[in-house]
């Protein structure tokens, strides 16, 4: 138990300062700017209860808005997407796949893990961006930083995956 | 109760994730200038609408007192503008140039205003009966007058009423002249045209046309000089030849008069006896 809960707080310490140190000052052609910390969310097993995933997913997201200077838009996103995981961690994975899965490119297969990432990150980065726009105003730049910023944060997500996913089998 | 404990069992995270959205809102509206203005931009504009359609919903319900009032409101208006109708008919018919130039000659002159009780056009010597008499100042051979024009000579009076002599009976005979000049003639009936009068004995060196206006002269204590009476509609020669005889166009409509005044003149009695006394002198 303890050690999870240190795995955990070790994942949120890393994505939260790899997010103020690093990816908050990448903004690809003005629109894409990646928000890797939705990755820590992603990380959670199968099982875990239901209001420990809202929870870590809010005081995630409120650390990443604390250091952004975006109180609130994190948040949301990340409490939504919180939500949202466990439900679709279900969908995702086989009737009998083991009731304390730990999703990953391994344990789901890849196309499996590339769907939960893909739309996990699409809802977090749509709604933090809706959040941070407040108006269909300028509904066209919205799509654009929308869609580029999902992208970029998809694929910094699956790399961080893969990344995960080597380091693991070279353990095992 | 327990049911409602095993209902928070079942669904808490759904309370927990309503809780922290809550949150999380409020932080973002708290900090962040953008769209705390925004959302207050929407929202007063959202509960200004919710307060229209609210006002509108009750001014509906409202409309049947509203329906109420603007009827009473209607029925008092529609009694002052006839009320107001009334008055400046009233003054409109007074303030035409024919009553103007009359109130002008008319100043020092006594005017008791009476209304005709009966009248005639149809005969040859028609009489007007008015409803004031010797108890309101009126005396036999006073003129009696109309807002546009000369009506006749009171013929005899009682307390309360008084027979007027009007201009459509053949024994009256009014001093007249043509405005702008001093020839003067008098004005009679000829018993034909309610409409029509004759004026004779003007001389044939008078200037004239057709239009011109015939006005009181004058030369008697019954008419002040200046009263309208009509205006020159076709000239004739007289029987002799040696003047002219004049159609005067009247500018009083005998058959729909209504209202007049008397005129009370504060010497006439005075002239008038001495005018006796001169003529019973005249006579030994």
């Amino acid at each position: 138990m303890f050690p999870q809960f240190l795995r955990r707080l070790f994942w949120l310490v890393l994505l939260v300062v790899a997010q103020m140190v690093i990816f908050n000052y990448i903004h690809l052609f003005g629109y894409a700017t990646p928000l890797v910390y939705v990755y820590f969310l992603l990380l959670f097993p199968l099982g875990t209860s239901r209001w420990s995933i809202l929870l870590w997913g809010f005081v995630c997201g409120f650390l990443c808005d604390v250091v952004s200077l975006s109180l609130g838009m994190g948040a949301a996103s990340m409490t939504l997407v919180a939500f949202v995981q466990p439900l679709l961690l279900k969908i995702m994975v086989q009737k009998d796949a083991p009731e304390d899965l730990q999703p990953g490119l391994r344990t789901m297969g890849f196309w499996s893990y590339t769907n939960y990432t893909a739309i996990l990150t699409a809802l977090f980065c749509l709604c933090y961006f809706l959040l941070q726009a407040f108006t269909f105003n300028h509904a066209k730049d919205l799509a654009i930083a929308c869609g580029s910023s999902w992208l970029l944060t998809f694929v910094l997500c699956m790399v961080f995956e893969g990344l995960r996913d080597h380091k693991t089998s070279e353990l095992t | 109760m327990n049911a409602l404990y095993q209902f928070l069992a079942k669904y808490y995270h759904w309370l927990l994730f309503v809780a922290l959205e809550g949150i999380s809102i409020t932080l973002l509206f708290q900090f962040n200038y953008y769209q705390n203005s925004i959302w207050l931009t929407t929202a007063n504009s959202a509960v200004g609408r919710a307060i229209d359609w609210q006002q509108q919903a009750l001014r509906y319900i409202h409309l049947g007192d509203v329906n109420k009032a603007l009827m009473q409101r209607n029925i008092l208006l529609q009694q002052n503008n006839r009320i107001l109708a009334e008055e400046i008919a009233q003054l409109t018919h007074d303030s035409t140039l024919s009553e103007r130039r009359q109130k002008a000659q008319l100043e020092g002159i006594r005017l008791i205003p009476a209304r005709v009780t009966t009248n005639s056009v149809m005969h040859r010597d028609n009489l007007m009966t008015i409803n004031v008499g010797s108890l309101d100042g009126v005396e036999p051979e006073m003129g009696v007058i109309s807002g546009t024009g000369v009506v006749g000579i009171v013929y005899m009076t009682s307390s309360h009423y008084s027979i007027v002599l009007p201009l459509l009976n053949s024994r009256s005979n009014i001093s007249c002249r043509l405005r702008g000049t001093d020839y003067p003639g008098s004005l009679k009936w000829d018993g034909s045209n309610p409409l029509y009068a004759t004026l004779d004995n003007i001389p044939r060196h008078a200037r004239f046309k057709i239009g011109d206006i015939v006005e009181t002269s004058g030369y008697s204590v019954v008419f002040p000089p200046g009263l309208f009476m009509g205006k020159i509609d076709k000239v004739e020669n007289s029987d002799d030849g040696l003047s002219y005889k004049l159609r005067v166009h009247l500018s009083i409509d005998f058959a729909r008069l209504q209202d007049v005044c008397v005129v009370a003149q504060d010497f006439q009695a005075e002239v008038r006896e001495l005018e006796q006394r001169a003529d019973s002198l005249l006579e030994r």
